[in-house]
């Protein structure tokens, strides 16, 4: 069987894998979006002065981090949809139940990640600019947001770009709770065609695409905005 | 360059190789089986092994070659990329013979002969197929059972999972409207459900009909004829019918009273 990839590209199969990739694009921005700030909040608790806070963050961050992403997906679309009101779980299954779980699985993981990543670059900023801000009258929240979070950001942002290459692969996992993205569509061409290599070349390149223009962003954010000496 | 050629060459002549002898070399036959479709493969919860209709025919066969059986689980959708690329000898997994699927593999004598058919929950009020339009229905993914309901139903919205339990469980959790799948696998799914039988529901129209077959590699004359001839002596022994009642039959789960097929033709049925 010789190689051809206009069987998969062209025609109803083409449009399954372009639905699948876009929806996967689409998972992967609005966990970012969401994920972000969630992340900063715990990356606060965890660095609060409060005992209990810190407790509640780390807790928040171990036992997301060390569960496997697939058992989350599970978790959110087999089991907690269960223990929903029921006029909530009707209109969620009226919707695309699918995409929502797996956004909130994402978001969840991706948000244990992120918030280390950041946790590591507010402690990177020496603590005597925290102390100078408090000095001068700031508050906690104002010393964090006008004098600490801008010098962390040029630290965190690469780290932060490496999450989202994770998180833009991690997509794919959610094919195993009916989530339709690029995997799912892949694997529903090669069973129409049983043209498995031409397919997953497809979606290999698809994945390598977009792989390659997050990295892209994270080497042009470290050239324009370099971390500065403190 | 020289070691590509000599990988290409070594592919090449690996594929040339008879099968059946391959398989008398190594003295094991692999079978893949899904593993997760009673009563044709399944986890026989007392001895952790994968036991069944299926099973049984792979006995046959590897015993007629005189060879050991591997048993080896699949997914649906990877049954067929694993046969070709040489991972299992035969597919012995709910295969439906397709005039599609007959472009890249083989099929032994037909060996059951199923419809397809749909599951809705009775508070559902679906009694017809026509009603499914634009509603979602769930099913097991890789199989024929997502392109027949949309063959049938052009406007519903289909659903897939790795394996047909996790799609029951979607139906139950009220995640679809209706779950798509063969009639046995319904049949005992319905039986496994115990009290909660009287939420649910077999539509009577039937999808399609469906032969199953074992499912062999392209061009494999020799290992065809012996898995064909295997299953002919089971047929002309009276074993066939004996192995269908003993897993369908009336003290089954499924209850079936007799065996509408008999195993004698490798054709699409027409």
């Amino acid at each position: 069987m010789s190689i051809d990839l206009s069987i998969v590209l062209s025609g109803e199969f083409g449009q399954w894998l372009l639905r699948g990739f876009l929806l996967s694009i689409e998972l992967t921005l609005v966990t970012l979006v969401l994920a972000f700030p969630l992340a900063t909040f715990v990356a606060l608790l965890r660095l609060s002065p409060w005992k209990p806070l810190q407790g509640l963050g780390f807790a928040y961050v171990e036992g997301i981090r060390n569960i496997p992403l697939l058992a989350h997906l599970m978790f959110w679309y087999f089991g907690a949809t269960q223990l929903l009101p029921e006029g909530t779980r009707t209109w969620l299954y009226e919707h695309d139940a699918e995409s929502i779980c797996a956004v909130v699985a994402l978001t969840l993981y991706t948000a244990a990640f992120m918030a280390e990543d950041i946790r590591s670059g507010i402690r990177s900023i020496p603590t005597a600019q925290f102390e100078a801000a408090r000095a001068l009258g700031f508050g906690y929240l104002r010393s964090m947001r006008l004098v600490v979070l801008p010098q962390a950001v040029r630290i965190t942002v690469p780290p932060l770009i490496s999450q989202t290459l994770s998180l833009w692969k991690n997509t794919s996992i959610a094919t195993v709770i009916g989530t339709a993205e690029l995997m799912y569509q892949a694997q529903r061409v090669e069973t129409a065609t049983f043209r498995g290599a031409e397919t997953f070349a497809v979606t290999t390149v698809a994945y390598l695409a977009v792989s390659g223009v997050i990295t892209l962003l994270g080497v042009l954010y470290q050239r324009r905005y370099p971390v500065r000496a403190a | 360059m020289r070691i590509l050629l000599a990988l290409l060459l070594l592919v090449s002549l690996s594929a040339q190789a008879d099968q059946l002898d391959t398989i008398k070399k190594k003295g094991d036959l692999v079978c893949g089986v899904l593993g997760t479709d009673e009563p044709n493969s399944f986890v026989d919860p007392k001895t952790r092994t994968i036991i069944g209709y299926e099973v049984d025919l792979c006995k046959a066969i590897a015993k007629k070659i005189g060879v050991k059986l591997t048993i080896k689980q699949l997914a649906v959708a990877a049954r067929i990329p694993e046969l070709q690329q040489g991972r299992v000898d035969i597919l012995a997994a709910a295969l439906t013979h397709t005039k599609e699927r007959e472009a890249v593999i083989d099929f032994s004598l037909t060996t059951f002969v199923t419809g397809q058919r749909v599951m809705v929950r009775k508070d559902g009020g679906i009694t017809q197929l026509a009603q499914l339009a634009g509603k979602k229905v769930v099913t097991v993914r890789g199989g024929t059972q997502e392109p027949n309901i949309r063959r049938a139903v052009p406007t519903v919205d289909v659903v897939t999972f790795e394996t047909a339990p996790q799609a029951l469980v979607a139906l139950q959790q009220r995640k679809a409207v209706a779950f798509v799948n063969d009639e046995v696998s319904l049949l005992d799914a319905y039986g496994k459900l115990g009290p909660a039988q009287k939420d649910f529901v077999l539509l009577d129209q039937s999808l399609s009909t469906e032969a199953l077959a074992l499912g062999l590699r392209k061009n494999e004359p020799a290992l065809k004829k012996a898995v064909d001839d295997t299953l002919r002596e089971l047929e002309s022994s009276g074993e066939a019918e004996r192995l269908f009642l003993y897993w369908y039959g009336p003290q089954t789960r499924l209850k079936y009273d007799k065996r509408h097929f008999r195993i004698e033709s490798d054709k699409l049925p027409t």
